[in-house]
Order: structure tokens, then C-alpha cells, then sequence
């Protein structure tokens, strides 16, 4: 059973991830259980020996880029704010850290998809840029410039800017 | 040499080879713009992740674990699910014991700046780091090139200080032998904003240190006897 609990180890980091990503579209934790599922569905597909937190992170990626196609922009612009903010948190720690929810979490999901993944995939994932362009599937100097408007695009709404 | 943007962030990111991060240091030297550039970079990612790094203590929910897990009865494993977020201190603990040396020999090598990144989250290093290690906020020296503000216990059970540099105003936690930075303000933005008296703590960091501050910060003594045990 090394699958399952190797996947099982793995539930804290796609749950940071899946919360990163999916404010808008879909609860966090909701694209959490399709990603699972689908893993145990198709892990005739992951080979041993090679990184199961990139094949896993895919996966999810995957899910949540068909889930933020579907509903399109309209649900991205007005979710409701405190929707996205509760996801994966609890009591007297989600309230006092509320004054920070709400800004890193706006600010994230006002970006543009395709910005948003690399972001979280290499600030808040920690994974390596050649990693995370695996992942997504696309050259170094792609990710590379989404990272760069992405970053600037959060500067600019979080008001860290050089 | 020009650097260009990508090549810059890439710099504050750790991701450059050797020799492309020898000009790019070089380049920050003759430039202080590009130098506030690399810590603008540094802050946000200081903020972002550690916006989201609350996630990883957190117990994950039972009907994410009852997909998985096939050894429900297990007792190392319901002990695990009751007391997460210790399990993970612990697990970080034990990995930071073992790092420690790397962590000293990097120090010793060449030092670009307060923080580097390890493992995906900014880590305080250099002068930050043993200032923040042994500085108590009663008794700093006027000329320090680091000023403690306050130090705490968090709400996650770790010791946390504010701290101010000539580059940067930041809250640190205790993580095992290290600091990690879960906010960071470049000097470049503070001095864009400087309505504030000169020195003062920048209130991005104070917001973040009151939302994860229970109790009350800690008073000289505290300060002392939490250094003394090396602020575990």
C-alpha cells in the first residue's frame, strides 16, 4: 500500500496547494478529494521512480483549469468573499488571521489563471522553476514571464512594490 | 551588464547557476535599485507562502484521510490525527537537527544578504539570523545593524520576533534551528511610504505579528529565559 500512504503524506502540501489555487472556483478541499480520486483511478499511469508530488500536483492543476474553463470569469469576479477565505481553516486562528486572508487571497485571485499556477506552484508550492514548468507543461521562459507578471501584478495589489 | 527581470528574480528565488549569480551580485552591488528589486521579490514571496503555510499544520480532514489511509486502527497513526500539528513541529525539529551543519557552513561561505531560501520558504541567515538567535530587545546596542522589536509565542506554539535591518522590517518564527520569515518589508517600500517617524517598525509587520501573537509579547525576563532555551 506505498501508493496510498505515500499519497496520504502528501494530503498537507496538496491541501496548501489546492487552497492557492482554488478560491474561486472550487473549494479547496473539494478539488483535494478529485484529485485523490482520480490518482487512485489512474495509478497505472504513475511510474515508480518517478516524483509522485509532480504527477499528484498535475492532476490537480489539471481538475482546477477544467473547473475555472467551465464556470468562466462571471463566478471568478463576484464569489462571494468570505467563500474562499473560510476553506481549510478553523476557529479563533481563522479569525485572527483574517486581516491577511482577506488580502493575499484577493489579491491571488484576481490573477490571471495561467499567472496564478505558476505563482503557486513556485512560491507556495516550493517547487523549482524546471519543476514547475514540468508540471505545467510548458518551456522555462514561459513560466519565467508569468512568474515575473504575476508577481508584479500581486506587488501591486498588495502594495510591496521596489 | 544589463540583468533583466527574469534573470533578477530569478537571483531572489535561488534558482541562477554559479556563474550567472556572481554578475548578477556583482550588478546589485553597483545598484541599489536591483538590490531592492531582489528584496521586494524576497518579501512577496515571504508573504505569500507564509499566507498559505498554515495549511500544511493543520489536521487534514477525515474524508480526505478515509480515501487513503488503510491502517485507520493504527495507534502511531490516530496519535498522529489527534496531535498534528505537534507531529509536524517534531518531524520539522528533527530535520532542522540534522541541517544544522550545512546550515553553519553556509553561513561561513560568501553572505549575500539577510535571507536565503531553503526548501521553498526565506530563511533569515548571516548577521539576521544570530541577531535574532542571541539580541534581546532590553539590551541592543544603539549602532546594532539589527533592532528586535518584540518577540512572542504564536498561536502555532513557536517563538516569533519582530526585527528591523537596514534592508528590510520582518517577522521571523522559530523552525527548528532556523528563522523563517512570514512577512517581510523591503526598505525600498518604506521609504516609498514614509509618512512614519524614521525607525519605526513598518505596520504591515505589526498586523502580522498581532494575528499570530496569543498572550501578551513577551517582557525583558521572558525575553531572556526564552533565549536561553534557545527559543524552543
Amino acid at each position: 500500500m506505498a501508493f496510498e500512504s505515500d499519497l496520504l503524506a502528501l494530503l498537507p502540501r496538496l491541501r496548501r496547494f489546492a487552497l492557492s489555487l482554488s478560491r474561486d472556483a472550487i473549494d479547496g478541499d473539494d478539488l483535494c478529494q478529485m484529485a485523490v480520486e482520480r490518482a487512485l483511478r489512474s495509478r497505472d499511469q504513475w511510474q515508480t521512480g518517478t516524483r509522485l508530488d509532480s504527477w499528484m500536483f498535475r492532476i490537480m492543476r489539471n481538475l482546477w483549469i477544467d473547473e475555472v474553463r467551465m464556470r468562466g470569469r462571471r463566478d471568478q469576479t463576484f464569489a462571494p468573499e468570505e467563500a474562499g477565505a473560510m476553506v481549510g481553516d478553523d476557529g479563533d486562528r481563522r479569525i485572527e488571521m483574517a486581516v491577511e486572508v482577506t488580502d493575499v487571497g484577493r489579491a491571488m485571485d484576481r490573477l490571471p489563471p495561467e499567472q496564478r499556477e505558476a505563482i503557486a506552484l513556485v512560491l507556495v508550492g516550493g517547487f523549482a522553476y524546471r519543476e514547475a514548468a514540468e508540471i505545467l507543461d510548458i518551456p522555462m521562459g514561459t513560466l519565467t514571464s508569468r512568474l515575473v507578471r504575476g508577481r508584479e501584478a500581486l506587488m501591486r495589489e498588495l502594495g510591496e512594490a521596489a | 551588464m544589463t540583468i533583466d527581470r527574469e534573470t533578477l528574480m530569478a537571483y531572489a528565488d535561488g534558482e541562477l547557476d554559479e556563474l550567472t549569480r556572481r554578475r548578477v551580485e556583482q550588478a546589485i552591488a553597483a545598484d541599489p535599485a536591483l538590490a531592492a528589486q531582489v528584496d521586494a521579490d524576497r518579501a512577496l514571496r515571504a508573504r505569500i507562502s507564509g499566507h498559505y503555510a498554515g495549511t500544511i499544520d493543520q489536521p487534514v480532514p477525515d474524508r480526505l484521510r478515509a480515501l487513503l489511509d488503510t491502517s485507520v486502527t493504527d495507534i502511531a497513526e490516530a496519535r498522529a490525527r489527534r496531535a498534528p500539528i505537534r507531529q509536524w513541529f517534531m518531524n520539522a525539529a528533527a530535520i532542522a537537527a540534522t541541517l544544522v551543519i550545512g546550515v553553519f557552513a553556509g553561513r561561513m561561505a560568501n553572505d549575500p544578504g539577510p535571507v536565503h531560501m531553503s526548501d521553498g520558504v526565506v530563511v533569515a541567515q548571516g548577521a539576521l539570523a544570530d541577531a535574532l538567535d542571541t539580541q534581546l530587545a532590553s539590551a541592543q546596542p544603539a549602532d546594532a545593524a539589527t533592532r528586535i522589536g518584540i518577540s512572542f509565542r504564536s498561536v502555532d506554539g513557536v517563538y516569533c520576533r519582530t526585527f528591523q535591518t537596514e534592508r528590510i522590517d520582518g517577522l521571523a518564527c522559530r523552525s527548528g534551528e532556523n528563522w523563517t520569515l512570514h512577512n517581510m518589508v523591503s526598505a525600498a517600500r518604506k521609504a516609498a511610504t514614509e509618512y512614519r517617524q524614521a525607525g519605526s517598525m513598518d505596520p504591515a509587520v505589526l498586523v502580522a505579528a498581532q494575528a499570530m501573537m496569543t498572550g501578551d509579547p513577551l517582557d525583558t525576563a521572558g525575553e531572556a529565559v526564552a533565549r536561553d532555551r534557545n527559543w524552543r
